[in-house]
């Protein structure tokens, strides 16, 4: 080979190497030098608003819009001089891949001191190896339990969790029966077999043997099950006194009317984590089947406090319908975001938005009123140094005359819930 | 051809390998940037690796993230059990793939399922993965399991940055590139060829069907696993999704898409497609929700129906062109 070519090839090599290095965005600039504070706090929502989970994700993101203009509208931080937020938001599409992707994205991009997102847990698991890595604070909205057991240092979860989820559906099965001087003693379990049911599934379980309960029954089965004859049969063979059940959407749907179809409808049927009984699109494929199914939520719509009653009247406003879990559980969790900003602008002056020093703001959080509060389900906000707060509880919808309402806790109910079913079987 | 048109020939490779070489001196302080890049050689390992199933075997095979999943569990679950390096672990997941698809292989192509039937049994294995492991509990299960998670540890195989792993990914791309190259040369090569054009046809000379589909199954396997313990630690957490159907679907496009049977055409096509869809989300899935996808699909369309050989053909003949305007006819390949 001639000297000529090689030549030649080194000629192309460092032409393409100069037209590369030229297309690339620069690399991200260090953070700004420590006490000088920047014009707005720049916080990200990663959600996914592409794909399978879109639907949550894009509720979820309304629901930071509006708490980033209402605590802006509010006078933004007040111990940062009325520093305001600027939400950046980013797709985070269906899966971990994407989840990363997003997360490096957003951060090289627009370096924010915290993120709220992904709702759903693998992918926040993905992404919060980039926030860990970058020390950015995560505030995830994402509730099965192993999202906080893996030791991440910087992801705080306001929203109570999958298990919480199950221990709320079983107490309020047995303070509904106490208080409707009924002897329940036999509890069936059912889950649909993601990290999230199991979690639920666990929750339900612990708190079930707390109470003194018997488990009679308990399955876990594939959420796109299309017979549940099978496990009813079961379930009324083992002669449960109630069901705790944490379906998905079809399989909710594809139970009740199984439950209804055969016969064997047991004393009360609660659902747990969210999805299943008693959000619109169930009520609306179900009709008169969906009546007094109960369902854990994260969210109270109903709290009776000015802050949630504007929250609620601007997300009507905006989309037409009452906030969705995903994105009442961004709205508060973004005013804990707030309550954490304002306390690390008292606890270090000089560097605020330091993301060691707003971590030890989170872990300093004690918040009994105020906002975050005041949309909140439960009366505290106080996070363990894993970065879950345990005394976050799940509220109760029990629909009611087609419309779900909240019923338990009972000092936050709107009605009385409706126990047991006057239509049961057994 | 003399020497002047071998290098001629050999010149974009040496190209792409320089600038993957030093991409990361380039890029690497972004670490966006460097995941993109290592996303992208990734599905370009993938793609690659499907291209001795479906491009020269003609199996449209869907069961891409089977294979990866089964290695990402193997050295996952031996680094969770016994602490096992992955680095380890990347050869035996990639063993427990090919000998899963040597399993699944034999009977297939024993009872002659060909076709639209392979590629249905074969999306089908993918699903059957999922379900078997969220079933079952000591090694899937559904609750994530998470990798040790340590900052920087070459032992788990575990980095603060993206550019180990880059360099990683690209070793496995230039191995899947180099099998690639080394079967299109060979007899089993010519007889997949051959296969691929007309199995019937084939047999009537005498190539062995059955045993050289199965060979390609297996080496496609063994690659794709071997990926899949490297994924399992870029990302740091096993589960049962990553038996995932539609990513499956996306590995045959990638091949496809780029050109079957060419061995640099479903790399051209990953990094044309995969880096063109994730500019898409970056910048207009939060604005413009699902419209990239639409986008993305509408390019898959159009390439599909004017450009039914790949895009593989089409970057040689731009080549080619590029060629006789700056050397001269003479030496255009």
């Amino acid at each position: 080979m001639k000297g000529k070519n090689w030549s030649a090839l080194v000629v192309v090599v460092v032409m393409l190497t100069v037209a590369l290095s030229g297309c690339v965005t620069p690399s991200a600039p260090a953070q700004p030098a420590a006490p000088k504070l920047p014009e707005s706090i720049v916080i990200g929502s990663l959600e996914p608003l592409t794909g399978a989970h879109a639907v949550f994700g894009t509720e979820a993101k309304i629901g930071t819009e509006i708490a980033v203009d209402h605590i802006n509208a509010a006078g933004g931080i007040k111990s940062l001089n009325g520093l305001k937020l600027k939400l950046v938001t980013e797709d985070a599409g269906e899966n971990a891949d994407s989840a990363k992707l997003g997360a490096e994205s957003i951060i090289s991009k627009h370096h924010p001191v915290a993120i709220l997102g992904l709702y759903i847990s693998r992918m926040t698991i993905a992404a919060s190896e980039v926030t860990e890595r970058e020390k950015v604070i995560l505030v995830a909205d994402a509730l099965v339990d192993s999202v906080t057991t893996s030791g991440r240092q910087y992801l705080f979860r306001p929203a109570p969790k999958a298990s919480q989820h199950g221990a709320s559906a079983v107490q309020f099965v047995v303070d509904s029966a106490k208080k409707a001087g009924l002897d329940f003693t036999k509890v069936a379990i059912l889950n649909e077999d993601s990290s999230f049911g199991r979690s639920n599934a666990t929750g339900a379980m612990d708190a079930a043997l707390n109470n003194g309960l018997t488990i009679v029954y308990q399955k876990e089965y594939p959420y796109d099950i299309t017979d549940a004859s099978s496990i009813v049969a079961d379930i009324a063979a083992a002669k449960a006194d109630f069901v705790v059940h944490c379906p998905y959407f079809t399989d909710a749907i594809l139970f009740a009317k199984t439950f209804r179809e055969t016969g064997n409808i047991p004393k009360f049927i609660v659902g747990m984590g969210a999805s299943g009984y008693t959000d619109p699109e169930s009520i609306q494929a179900l009709g008169e089947t969906a009546e007094y199914y109960a369902n854990t939520f994260s969210y109270n719509p109903a709290k009776k406090t000015p802050q949630n009653e504007k929250f609620v009247a601007d997300f009507k406003a905006k989309t037409g319908h009452i906030p969705t879990e995903a994105a009442g559980m961004n709205y508060y969790a973004a005013w804990v975001l707030k309550e954490a900003l304002e306390l690390s602008g008292q606890m270090f002056p000089t560097d605020p938005l330091n993301p060691d020093n707003l971590r030890q703001a989170f872990l300093k959080l004690d918040l009994t009123s105020g906002p975050a509060v005041e949309t909140y389900p439960g009366d505290h906000i106080a996070f363990t140094p894993t970065g879950d707060n345990p005394d976050a509880k799940a509220v109760v919808l029990q629909v009611i005359k087609g419309e779900p309402r909240i019923v338990w806790p009972l000092e936050d109910a709107e009605v009385e819930a409706i126990f047991p079913r006057p239509d049961a079987t057994r | 051809m003399n020497t002047k048109q071998r290098t001629i020939k050999m010149l974009p490779l040496l190209v792409g390998l320089v600038v993957a070489l030093i991409v990361p001196l380039i890029v690497g302080k972004n670490q966006y940037n460097m995941v993109l890049v290592t996303t992208v050689l990734f599905y370009g390992v993938l793609a690659t690796a499907w291209n001795i199933i479906g491009g020269m075997a003609g199996q449209l095979d869907l069961a891409a993230w089977a294979y990866l999943g089964l290695g990402a569990f193997t050295s996952g679950t031996l680094l969770l059990r016994w602490n096992v390096t992955p680095w380890l672990g990347m050869i035996l997941g990639g063993l427990v793939a090919a000998g899963f698809a040597a399993l699944v292989g034999y009977p297939l192509f024993r009872f002659g399922v060909k076709e639209v039937w392979y590629a249905l049994s074969s999306a089908a294995l993918v699903e059957v993965l999922r379900v078997a492991f969220l079933m079952w509990d000591e090694v899937g299960g559904p609750v994530e399991r998470y990798l040790p998670f340590h900052r920087a540890s070459w032992y788990h195989m575990r980095f603060a940055s993206y550019v180990p792993y880059y360099y990683i990914v690209l070793g496995l791309l230039l191995i899947a590139l180099f099998v690639n190259y080394r079967i299109s040369r060979s007899k089993l090569g010519y007889y997949l060829l051959a296969l691929g054009e007309s199995e019937d046809a084939a047999e009537v000379i005498g190539v062995d069907a059955r045993a050289c589909k199965l060979k390609a199954l297996m080496i496609y396997a063994f690659i794709v696993g071997a990926t899949g313990a490297v994924y399992a630690c870029l990302f740091g957490f096993i589960h049962p999704s990553f038996f995932n159907t539609a990513q499956s679907t996306e590995v045959a496009i990638l091949g496809i898409i780029g050109g079957m049977g060419i061995v640099y055409g479903p790399l051209l096509a990953a990094i044309i497609l995969v880096s063109g869809r994730e500019f898409m989300r970056a910048n207009l899935g939060s604005s413009l929700e699902s419209l990239y996808l639409a986008i993305y699909a509408v390019v898959l369309i159009v390439i599909a129906l004017f450009r039914p050989q790949g895009i593989a053909p089409l970057f040689r003949k731009a080549y080619d062109w590029l060629l006789s305007r700056v050397v001269g006819e003479r030496y255009a390949a």
